[in-house]
């Protein structure tokens, strides 16, 4: 069965998410809630959610027009809407009661085989079916999102005894290529395998830090990128999610957890935290948290709150020596260090990890699944058996023992041994019956991380490597410090064109890094700006240059698969493939003016010849050139790909992808697929419309200064952008060659990188992560 | 038998022409200081230096500081010259003119300090040093200190000190032992000892106030536990002169290798009465705002020599008869040529020469940017201003005192024999100029501070504010053909150090031993190439008047600039070479085997 149609029931932050991020895969979903007492609109919750989604940031939907493919309606008058449902998805409130009797209406109208799941995260699968029929028994399962469901990688699919096994299958295949997610099948256990782990790890991060006189600052300093964690480290994290939610879990893990539960013994809230949900001390969405905000005249001061008297002060900057030891000595020598931090470090990860492993096979058949929900529901970076590893197995154990802990039996499972190890150049993992598996990947998920680890590559440097992906397809990956674009990627970018013919047939340029590139090594830049070295600059822009133009005229089809952000010189190299497949998080865009500079590497030049191609366009010469200038003088970021069409960063007939781990095989598809009968584009000539449309512009952007709406610098950036686009001293009756408009861009870039006012946004950027208005 | 004369007219030429595009004059509360005012505040210095300070420069060495029964006794003829250098108004050139000084401009001050350094450095150790207390009062104090102090610092009748090292502890001043306890009306019982105190005890002065760092009770452990207090030798009375003896005893003063006339003194503090001068803990903050002064001082010291040392050489080899020219008698009424007809004598002098005017361009340079640091009333300039300084401080620093003691040396071997000889004064320089290279930061701790702080400070901020300027004033003169002999090798040298820059700064993020293995070098083709621009705009000013009046000073700057760039910036080459081979052969070397 295929799903065509979905419906969600319940649009509260969680109902309304899921339906809209149903609505990013391009699946119509209706969205039900109930009527309001006395509500004029009847379905005004529905319709509310919706319209608060096309508000908020980051946002819901992919793109604004996929909020049309949600119906809202009410669960009293549309319930007959569920009727050619495929999936129905209930998301309301956490009270059986009430879920029961929804199931039974909802069973009245569905139609036969219409799969229906529960986003509860609290209530045990059977009780919630306890009563029901058979046949909705067996069309019954949990598919349990994190908030924010577009953005959360984690989805734990729970299925009953008597779920058939089809229907999950459907289900499973339908959240992980259609909406992305990294499904992981649970058991029917309070809390699943997030929560549970992840509830308990906060509880004792915090009672932790309570008993041992350790300050916010300091645990989260200690929990946060020392043990791979978000930099939000512990309490920092309660303050996003809401320190109101805690006893509200805590309760339900209560009430269901087994008496003998480890849980048990930080299953209290503590009275501090008591007093500040009371107070409405709720984090960053009531009156502060374990941080917050104070305003004090014109600055902003931050606070923390003292645990022990649970005054606010003003926040430390804290690095613990603990902290400071793990940089050179790693995970041990952050749990072993001789000070309060170090003891702290130690309590948490040694509860944590040995929670977490006395858990397998209870709430989940194997430990790929632990490692996976944490990463993907929690962003650590590790996972809880990943971690074990780095301590090593056998080390952990003893030093539990010596600390008079219990060594969980799947720890002295692994001996001497590790979790996971490389063998024959692929990942295996421990199971429970002590023997190594190999990891399997479902079919059309390629990983450049198991490729790596199976082969060396072709070719090698600092920032860049080639890699043999199979069948005649190459992979070039960045891996310079956040993927910067420096002069050894373009050096590799020139080697790939010269290594690819004759030995492989096609090209994919991807990586596995969070952001696939942001653009140019900025600090470098800088640096040769500030030291007047403005040769080896031009030098610089030109290598980017020749190596981009390269690779769109190699003899062999390129496909740029990016995930993440690709801004700059990163979304510049995908200008210059022939074919993009995109997961579908990915954020394009040429921000170049927001350090004062223009695109550089070609950006401009490709910008023109899409807005020129673009079948929507407007004719005469005009158009195309002001739809360029729009989208870079704006620094304008696709917020997902599919609004990347929209600004022509992306082709029309550009993939998209939900799922990352599925970006590379689609990628290597498509290109493989290109290089039959392949010719590389031709050379292009574009005809531009010269110094009037340059003095057009200019005029345009004079006018946005007068209002106030640009600024001096501004002007300067914007003045050389058009004189790049109108294509310099030409008319539209001549015909410029690509690279003249290349010389452009490298005069323009160069004019503007001695600018003071570049200079001065290049450092701001830099210092403070934001753009300098000057 | 040698004899000083300040360089009136060269200071001239850097302060009105070099610095011509600086408008120091405009700066505010600077209006007073027109060129005449200047060059009077100049020729007045210099007449002082040469007849009050110069003449006791020898006698002062060969005598140096006595310590008997528990106080320090300064040379024969010390004390008159120190009254008539205060009566003069000298001690309190740059102070604040609300507490009696006369607020000139550093480039005003930084000549005469000069003028100070050459004819007596030991002597200039004292009000330097009163002038070091005055400026970490002046910033850090409160209104009650500044009243009490500041006036009779500035008007001389007292004196300051830095106590900042103790037995243990010089360069890592984290581990000072020094404490401070607090007493019962706010002020603080501090005990401990400090070494190496220059002006720590001395008989010129009615009162010396010495600026301690010590630790507080339960102060921080290392650097961020370390506070300011102020500590009289003696403790004002009511009236607010000395009054009672605090208590803080000298034990003994060093014997040195030179600035013998200076007391360096070890000082005992038993439960002396400290007042606390700025934020607790934050001592070293306070220490750091006159970091820059005090290291522009010292490296002024290093061009003081320099000077001295080159007049006594030149004139020395104009006078002394050796030899002939080898390409026949030059003098031939004379008994033979003087040895100046030599080539090797001729590359000495010109060396010192160009070395010399070089260093006074670039603290008129550095000297004028910290006075618009200071004062100009655009934030941007201003700091732009602060930018500069603080990159070329190290330089300076370190290159002058480096300098100093090269020149120094250079004139020993002018001199030959008789450069060995103590009563030719000659030796004195080398000896003297010796502890500007270690003191205030040594030299390898400056080429550290150049590379590992002021390079990365803010993506490389600073290096904005020296590599543009000359960046533009090359492009600019690309195409003078009469400028090329100076542009092109300018140019080159200017290339070297833009590559040695980023292939450091690269490096050093990866491994910080690579950069600092390399460090000494670095500074030196840094100040190489400051100097070589600073050569080659003096050249640029000169060449328009080598036919007019005073041809012959015109021409002379022309001809040392050439010199500087045939003979002196080549080392850049043979530097960056050493740069660019990096810190491997250093690192790898097998401690044991040292």
């Amino acid at each position: 069965m295929a799903i065509k149609k979905v419906a969600v029931l319940g649009a509260g932050v969680m109902g309304s998410g899921i339906a809209a991020h149903v609505s990013n895969a391009g699946i119509p979903v209706t969205l039900l809630d109930i009527v309001p007492e006395g509500a004029d609109d009847r379905n005004t919750v529905a319709a509310g959610a919706v319209a608060r989604m096309l508000k908020t940031e980051p946002a819901a939907f992919m793109h604004r027009r996929n909020a049309s493919l949600v119906s809202v309606g009410n669960l009293e008058d549309d319930l007959d809407k569920l009727a050619d449902a495929d999936w129905i998805i209930e998301a309301v409130v956490e009270r059986l009661d009430i879920k029961r009797d929804l199931y039974k209406k909802v069973d009245a109208v569905r139609k036969s085989g219409a799969v229906v799941s529960s986003n509860t995260s609290t209530i045990p699968m059977a009780r919630l079916t306890d009563g029901m029929a058979e046949s909705f028994r067996r069309d019954f399962l949990i598919t349990h999102f994190f908030n924010p469901p577009r953005y959360m990688r984690l989805l734990e699919l729970v299925t009953g005894p008597e779920t058939d096994a089809k229907a999950a299958q459907t289900i499973r295949d339908f959240c992980d290529r259609m909406l992305g997610k990294g499904v992981v099948d649970c058991k029917d256990t309070p809390g699943f395998i997030g929560n549970r782990i992840g509830i308990y790890w906060l509880q004792v991060a915090v009672a932790e830090a309570m008993a041992l006189g350790v300050s916010v600052e300091e645990a989260d300093a200690v929990v946060g990128r020392p043990m791979g964690i978000p930099r939000t480290g512990v309490f920092g994290l309660l303050d996003l999610v809401g320190i109101d939610l805690m006893p509200h879990i805590l309760k339900s893990l209560d009430e269901t957890l087994s008496p003998k539960d480890a849980f048990r013994e930080y299953a209290g809230t503590p009275p501090l935290i008591e007093k500040m949900i009371a107070e409405g001390y709720t984090g960053r969405k009531g009156k502060g948290g374990f941080y917050r905000l104070k305003r004090d005249g014109g600055k902003r001061i931050k606070e923390a709150l003292d645990l022990k008297s649970g005054e606010y002060r003003e926040a430390q900057k804290v690095t613990p020596a603990s902290v400071e030891a793990s940089k050179e000595g790693g995970l041990r020598a952050l749990v072993t260090h001789d000070d309060n931090t170090g003891r702290y470090a130690w309590r948490v990860l040694a509860k944590t990890l040995q929670y977490a492993a006395s858990l397998v096979p209870e709430i989940a058949d194997d430990i790929v699944a632990v490692d996976d929900a944490m990463k993907l529901g929690y962003n650590w970076k590790h996972g809880p058996f990943e971690l074990i590893d780095r301590l090593g197995a056998a080390w952990f154990a003893d030093r539990l023992k010596a600390d008079g802990m219990d060594v969980p039996a799947l720890i002295q499972v692994a001996g001497d041994g590790s979790f996971y190890r490389v063998a024959d150049g692929r990942i295996e993992f421990l199971t429970v019956e002590g023997k190594y598996r190999a990891l399997e990947r479902p079919p059309g998920v390629l990983m450049l991380s198991d490729i790596k680890l199976g082969s060396e590559p072709v070719a090698k440097n600092g920032s860049a490597s080639l890699w043999d992906i199979g069948d005649g397809a190459v992979c070039l990956e960045f891996h310079s410090k956040m993927n910067a674009l420096d002069p050894d990627v373009m050096a590799m970018i020139k080697e790939t064109v010269d290594i690819v013919p004759g030995r492989y047939k096609a090209l994919v340029i991807h990586n596995e890094a969070s952001n696939f590139s942001v653009g140019a090594n900025i600090g470098l830049a800088l640096y040769a700006a500030n030291m007047a070295a403005w040769g080896e600059i031009e030098n610089m822009v030109q290598l980017g240059q020749e190596a981009y133009r390269a690779l769109k005229h190699a003899p062999f089809p390129v496909v740029g698969a990016p995930s993440g952000m690709a801004l700059g010189g990163g979304c510049e190299v995908l200008l210059h493939c022939d074919a993009v497949e995109a997961h579908a998080e990915t954020y394009m865009g040429l921000v170049e003016v927001g350090v004062g500079l223009i695109p550089g590497w070609g950006g401009c030049k490709e910008m023109l010849a899409r807005a020129d191609a673009d079948p929507k366009r407007r004719g005469g010469p005009m158009p195309p050139v002001i739809k360029a200038f729009e989208t870079i003088s704006m620094a304008t970021v696709a917020k997902s790909a599919f609004e990347a069409k929209d600004h022509l960063y992306l082709r029309p007939d550009d993939g998209v992808v939900m799922n990352r781990d599925r970006v590379l095989a689609a990628a290597k598809e498509r290109a493989l697929s290109l290089a039959e009968d392949y010719t590389p584009p031709e050379v292009g000539e574009l005809s531009l419309p010269g110094p009037t449309a340059e003095a057009a512009m200019k005029m345009a952007v004079d006018g946005f200064r007068k209002l106030g709406k640009a600024t001096p610098h501004d002007e300067v950036v914007a003045g050389a952008l058009a004189g790049v686009l109108s294509g310099g001293d030409t008319d539209f009756t001549e015909s410029l060659s690509e690279d003249a408009i290349l010389e452009l861009e490298r005069s323009a870039f160069m004019s503007l990188i001695r600018h003071p006012g570049t200079i001065a946004r290049m450092e701001h950027m830099l210092e403070t992560g934001k753009p300098l208005r000057n | 038998m040698l004899g000083y004369k300040a360089p009136v007219e060269d200071l001239r030429f850097v302060l009105t022409k070099l610095l011509a595009d600086q408008d120091l004059n405009s700066l505010p509360g600077y209006s007073e200081f027109s060129p005449d005012l200047v060059e009077a505040i100049l020729d007045e210095a210099g007449k002082l230096c040469a007849t009050v300070l110069f003449p006791l420069n020898r006698s002062g060495d060969e005598e140096g500081c006595r310590y008997e029964n528990g106080v320090v006794r300064t040379p024969k003829g010390f004390k008159q010259a120190y009254d008539e250098f205060a009566q003069g108004g000298w001690t309190g050139l740059t102070a604040d003119p609300e507490f009696g000084g006369q607020d000139a401009p550093n480039t005003v001050a930084n000549a005469v300090q000069e003028m100070i350094c050459s004819s007596n450095l030991s002597f200039g150790m004292y009000p330097g040093l009163t002038m070091g207390a005055y400026h970490a009062i002046h910033a850090h104090g409160t209104e009650e200190q500044k009243r009490n102090f500041l006036p009779k610092l500035v008007d001389g009748s007292w004196s300051g000190t830095m106590c900042l090292t103790e037995p243990h502890c010089g360069t890592d001043l984290g581990l000072i032992r020094t404490r401070a306890v607090k007493n019962g009306d706010g002020s603080y019982n501090i005990t401990g000892t400090k070494i190496f105190i220059s002006a720590g005890d001395h008989d010129l002065t009615d009162n010396i106030v010495h600026l301690v760092l010590a630790r507080m009770t339960d102060a921080p452990e290392g650097i961020k536990g370390i506070s300011m207090f102020l500590v009289p030798k003696f403790l004002p009375n009511d009236a607010g002169e000395a009054g009672p003896r605090n208590g803080v005893m000298c034990s003994g003063i060093e014997h040195k290798m030179g600035i013998k006339a200076s007391a360096t003194c070890v000082l005992n503090f038993d439960e002396a009465t400290g007042y606390l001068v700025g934020q607790p803990n934050k001592g070293m903050r306070a220490m750091f705002t006159m970091m820059n002064a005090a290291r522009l001082a010292v490296g002024i010291q290093g061009l003081g020599i320099a000077e001295s040392a080159y007049q006594g050489a030149s004139s020395f080899a104009r006078e002394r008869l050796q030899g002939r020219a080898l390409k026949g008698p030059k003098y031939p009424d004379q008994a033979a040529d003087p040895i100046l007809v030599h080539p090797d004598v001729r590359h000495m002098l010109l060396t010192m020469r160009a070395y010399t005017e070089g260093a006074r361009a670039l603290v008129a340079w550095v000297s004028a940017k910290l006075d618009v640091s200071k004062r100009h009333p655009d934030q941007q300039t201003a700091s732009d201003a602060d930018d500069f300084v603080s990159l070329l401080t190290p330089v300076v620093k370190a290159m002058l005192t480096d300098l100093g003691t090269d020149v120094a040396n250079l004139g020993v071997q002018v001199l030959g024999g008789h450069g060995y000889i103590r009563e030719n004064g000659m030796e004195q320089y080398v000896r003297d100029a010796r502890i500007c290279q270690i003191y205030e930061g040594t030299n390898g701790v400056q080429a550290l501070d150049l590379i590992g702080r002021k390079l990365p400070a803010h993506m490389g901020r600073y290096l904005k504010q020296f590599f543009h300027p000359v960046s533009r004033y090359i492009e600019e003169h690309a195409d003078d053909e009469a400028l090329a002999p100076f542009i092109q090798p300018l140019s080159k040298a200017f290339g070297r150090l833009q590559r040695a820059t980023g292939v450091v700064a690269q490096r050093g993020l990866k491994d910080p031993n690579q950069a600092a293995a390399v460090a000494s070098d670095y500074l030196r083709l840094f100040g190489l190439v400051a100097f070589a621009y600073l050569w080659a705009r003096m050249a640029e000013i000169s060449l328009p008047h080598i036919e007019g009046e005073n041809k012959r000073f015109y021409r002379a700057k022309v001809d040392t600039a050439q010199f500087f760039m045939d003979r002196l910036l080549p080392q850049s080459g043979a530097l960056f070479s050493s740069i660019m081979a990096g810190g491997d052969s250093t690192m790898d070397f097998d401690d044991e085997a040292f």
